[in-house]
């Protein structure tokens, strides 16, 4: 009998991200950028030595009228794949679900060597057009004619709800920007540098009330690439500490407003984080950093609980009480978050990874010292979806 | 479309803020109909009795396609409320306000309301649905390029 389940360890090798921000460049070029820094990140893979792509992109086929998109990558980018090439888009989710799909053909054997690579030309001549096309990210038949997509107005309700349940304040969302901008500081390939107060927080311009401007990510044009490998090959291709993927899980309950179990408790965060601390053989409690979805600073907060991190309602306290600020419980959004790197969305979850690979191996902007166990998040659309990835120093 | 001129007078339905409703591209057409007599109706499975929204051609429960309409209340409750200032997208006014609400315990979803000034909606307001017109889209047919009307619904104060 044939053996088809071959169950290999599978490790993350490399990764490099292009300049985010407003950028004077075309979705193929940031494409290219983004795989540069990738293998400057690690000049022992060569092109030749990746048999597979994985290209995560959301919204190609209106920023730049291409679908077809993953060959066209590989091209620009010197892969001539030969076990898969393929784009992935759950929206904010694409680049973690790249991953997690490259984790799998790397296990299954089906692949040896994986490049993840995302990127968003999020700006368009004209900027409604970029507005416009987000309507496209919500139920289009049955949400979008009332003007949801844009996400402010979403998480503005669940913010409320959040308040209103468990005592969250508005000082409390202002906390986690004010962190994130901090840390987002050492990251010069993110969209904003400049550290904010909390009064400046406090007393920016409303979005959405309660949501001010230090409240919500920007619009984003990125890219980031990692290179993922089976720990043989990987052995061969870096002499750093290897960095081992350990668990991961993407789930989604309901998408359409009308069938959301609850705004304020992300029961499909609850499934994805379960499962992947399953896979992991760990507990919330074991993971030393996080990179977690702050596209709103009420996310990060219901993120805390969701994960695990604290009780559920305790959020805001988590914040306050410096638990997620480095010396805290566990330092989230080390490098900046989506609040300050900004969010081009096929690109985010492939840049949280690049921060937790290089907290494992020791050599962040900012070093959180000892980690054994980081961790990413996103969530997608309005909140129907999301996905956790574990990552560790050790192989079980 | 102003400097795309091979799309002069063309109608881009990848550039429509809706759906298509008609018959040719929507199963559920009868959803559309329905609405302009006043009613929001959904399908609920004939098999498993379960009700969804929105309305389906297969029933997410238990896979049959036997499916029946049925009426929802066209009156709720709000529940939590936002209004947006800056930003409202194309197609919409300032303020943009939306709403979670509570169809006599029937059914939450979140609506778009109107009639209504900045500042004046409160939590726990009553409202009922309201069903306006929308820009027709423009079907290539035997006789040329036809209109077809559609519909969709809001939901405003009961004064």
């Amino acid at each position: 009998m044939k053996v088809v389940s071959m169950d290999r360890n599978v490790c993350i090798i490399a990764g490099g991200m292009s300049q985010f921000g407003v950028r004077e460049a075309s979705l193929r070029e940031i494409f290219q950028e983004a795989a540069k820094a990738c293998y400057e990140d690690n000049p022992a893979v060569k092109p030749k030595d990746i048999d597979g792509i994985i290209v995560a992109s959301a919204y190609p086929e209106r920023r730049a009228f291409q679908t077809h998109l993953a060959p066209l990558v590989a091209e620009h980018v010197g892969i001539k794949p030969r076990s898969i090439c393929i784009r992935c888009e759950v929206l904010c989710g694409s680049g973690s679900g790249g991953i997690i799909l490259a984790y799998g053909l790397i296990k299954s054997g089906a692949a040896d060597v994986v490049m993840v690579i995302g990127a968003e030309k999020t700006y368009m001549p004209q900027r409604w057009e970029t507005f416009y096309s987000e309507l496209a990210s919500q139920d289009h038949e049955f949400d979008a004619p009332h003007g949801i997509g844009l996400p402010p107005p979403i998480f503005a309700l669940v913010a409320k709800q959040h308040m209103k349940q468990y005592g969250t304040t508005e000082e409390q969302l202002a906390m986690v920007s004010v962190k994130n901008r901090r840390n987002g500081m050492n990251n010069p390939m993110g969209q904003f540098r400049q550290p904010i107060d909390l009064d400046t927080a406090m007393s920016a311009r409303p979005i959405v009330p309660p949501l001010k401007l230090y409240d919500c990510c920007a619009l984003t044009d990125g890219g980031a690439a990692v290179i993922l490998a089976c720990e043989e090959k990987a052995k061969d291709l870096t002499d750093r500490p290897l960095v081992y993927i350990r668990g991961t899980a993407q789930a989604s309950v309901h998408n359409m407003s009308a069938n959301m179990p609850n705004w304020t408790t992300w029961e499909s965060l609850k499934i994805a984080a379960q499962k992947a601390y399953r896979d992991a053989g760990i507990r919330p409690s074991d993971i030393d950093v996080a990179e977690t979805h702050d596209c709103f600073t009420i996310s990060e907060i219901i993120e805390y609980e969701d994960l695990g991190f604290c009780e559920k309602g305790e959020g805001g306290r988590f914040i306050q009480e410096g638990k997620s600020d480095f010396g805290g419980q566990v330092p989230v959004n080390t490098d900046g978050g989506l609040l300050s790197c900004g969010h081009p969305f096929g690109a985010t979850g492939i840049r949280q990874g690049i921060e937790i690979m290089k907290q494992l191996q020791g050599r962040a902007a900012r070093q959180v010292e000892g980690a054994r166990f980081g961790l990413t998040h996103n969530l997608s659309g309005g909140i129907a979806t999301h996905t956790v990835v574990i990552y560790g120093r050790d192989k079980d | 479309m102003i400097g795309i001129p091979y799309l002069e007078g063309k109608y881009a339905a990848t550039m429509d803020l809706y759906s298509q409703q008609s018959k040719e591209f929507n199963r559920n057409y009868k959803f559309y109909e329905h609405l302009r007599e006043g009613r929001l109706t959904t399908t609920r499975c004939r098999s498993c009795g379960q009700r969804m929204y929105p309305p389906r051609v297969m029933c997410p429960y238990c896979t049959s396609d036997d499916l029946e309409w049925v009426d929802l209340p066209t009156r709720g409750k709000v529940l939590v409320f936002v209004e947006q200032y800056q930003g409202v997208p194309q197609g919409f006014e300032a303020p943009h306000i939306l709403a979670i609400i509570d169809l006599q315990g029937e059914l939450r979803f979140t609506t778009r309301i109107v009639n209504c000034k900045a500042g004046e909606l409160k939590e726990g307001d009553e409202v009922r649905m309201v069903v306006f017109p929308l820009p027709p889209s423009l079907v290539e047919t035997r006789n040329g390029i036809e209109e077809r009307e559609r519909v969709f619904y809001a939901f405003e104060p009961v004064r």
